[in-house]
């Protein structure tokens, strides 16, 4: 009794179902920290990539060139990359037919885009749900184990004639890891969820804008030609 | 898949964000945690002090008594190894007969005999008793065993009924500070240790003084203190009565003084 009690003491004798609480939190603690470092980077290097692209388009290049770069090049188009590559190829596609309106070429190209567009948005928001889920219901797990625990603990007291704290303090401290446990998961993966939530909405901006400008470029080419 | 290569260096990452969070809970919550030193006066109450000394002989023999009690509760953990030992080990019978030996021979010097023996609290218990018995019979070897033996039951009941008694305690303590009121003279730093016997019901049949504080304003204090309060609640559970609260320990030290 004279020792204090350790953190690991506190886990290992936890009653089971406190014990089981705890290991599901870690779980998700680690599955939403993965997911974190994950679509942190992904999104980060789709911003990246998609700067990098936006330069290259606006530097007036050949458009011909760039695709062809594209289509040259080993690793996958990601963001802006794909929805250029998925408008230009029916783009082409549909230019090769003789006697193709121009208004229903635009057409479609759009709906290739916004298709592309929509897959890119569905890819980045990925295991945000997950993350959503986590923050919102992993404080109410840790809660959960925190009440059996407490539970627990003063149905013992009432089998101690003579009750004093530091018959109910031990258990109590039990169950109280639990809620810490969900609230450091819960509090990281509210935060990244946030965040990433936003940055997906910019960069989809940004996307929506650049097909827009993407699509007037080939209207007005059509056009010249004819 | 290049979609799970993705996730292996986030992984890894996340592992180490949270080892690294273990580490630093396990480094810091010593720190982090209230320091123990309060659970170690458990049979302690702080408070004032004393310095009579009625019946002089008589509370020699019970000093001397309760000196030998406390001693071997103090070694209760080596008791209980050595108890183990020697039911294990028929070396401890031996041992034992020895001792009984000795402690024939030294039987007009007992209290030598006991100081020598102080080592180890199984060997003292059987000289102790077997210059008793021997009086009557040398074969007392084996029922002192048993009585190790049951002794030892008895402290591992003990360890579990420890909480119970410090709830005991606490009252008792509370009741005691109640009671007492300081002399003018009491000074932080004072000491006085007293040995308080109580009946079963809980009633103060006798308090005396074990240690005085030198100050004898302050050993009156204490004293009256535990008389003043002449019943304690303790447990009903007679072995448990028996074994803490038949006759134990008060120190009165006063630690809130300006002076």
């Amino acid at each position: 009794m004279n020792e204090p009690l350790s953190i690991i003491d506190l886990v290992t004798n936890a009653s089971i179902v406190v014990q089981c609480v705890m290991a599901i939190l870690v779980l998700a603690s680690m599955v939403s920290w993965v997911m974190i470092f994950q679509r942190g980077f992904s999104l980060s290097s789709i911003k990246r990539e998609s700067i990098a692209f936006e330069d290259e388009f606006w530097s007036g290049k050949d458009l011909r060139k760039i695709y062809l770069e594209i289509e040259a090049s080993e690793r996958e188009p990601v963001g802006m990359e794909l929805i250029f590559v998925a408008g230009f190829k029916e783009f082409t596609r549909l230019r090769q037919q003789k006697e193709a309106d121009p208004d229903r070429i635009m057409q479609s190209v759009q709906r290739a885009m916004r298709v592309a567009l929509l897959r890119e948005e569905e890819r980045m928001e990925t295991s945000l749900p997950f993350l959503a889920t986590v923050g919102s219901t992993s404080p109410y797990i840790g809660l959960f184990g925190t009440v059996w625990g407490i539970m627990n603990s003063f149905r013992g007291l009432a089998t101690v004639n003579q009750a004093s704290l530091s018959v109910v303090a031990p258990g109590i401290s039990e169950a109280l890891v639990a809620t810490a446990i969900g609230l450091f998961a819960a509090i990281p993966a509210v935060i990244a969820y946030n965040r990433f939530a936003a940055q997906v909405e910019v960069i989809v901006n940004r996307l929506d804008a650049f097909t827009d400008e993407f699509s007037g470029i080939l209207y007005r080419g059509i056009r010249r030609q004819d | 898949m290049s979609s799970i290569r993705t996730y292996i260096v986030p992984a890894v990452l996340a592992l180490a964000v949270h080892v690294g969070v273990i580490t630093l809970l396990l480094v810091n919550w010593d720190e982090a945690a209230p320091s123990a030193s309060a659970a170690v006066e458990h049979y302690y109450i702080k408070a004032a002090l004393v310095a009579e000394n009625p019946h002089k002989v008589k509370q020699q023999k019970l000093a001397d008594a309760a000196l030998q009690r406390r001693q071997a509760k103090a070694r209760l953990a080596k008791q209980r190894d050595a108890a183990r030992r020697a039911q294990l080990d028929q070396d401890a019978k031996v041992k034992a007969d020895l001792a009984a030996k000795a402690s024939q021979a030294a039987k007009k010097s007992r209290l030598e005999t006991m100081l020598a023996a102080a080592q180890q609290a199984e060997e003292k218990r059987a000289e102790e008793k077997l210059a008793q018995e021997a009086k009557e019979a040398k074969v007392a070897t084996e029922q002192d065993l048993a009585r190790a033996l049951s002794e030892e039951q008895d402290y591992r009941l003990a360890v579990t009924d420890d909480e119970k008694a410090m709830a005991y305690v606490s009252q008792i303590q509370r009741e005691i500070i109640q009671n007492w009121s300081r002399p003018p003279s009491a000074r932080n730093g004072m000491q006085v240790l007293l040995t308080v016997f109580l009946v079963p019901t809980g009633e103060v049949v006798d308090v005396t003084l074990k240690t005085s504080s030198g100050n004898e304003a302050f050993d009156r204090s204490a004293m009256l203190a535990v008389r003043k309060a002449e019943r304690f609640i303790v447990p009903t559970n007679s072995a448990q009565f028996e074994r803490n609260f038949r006759e134990f320990e008060v120190m009165f030290r006063p630690e809130d003084l300006r002076l």
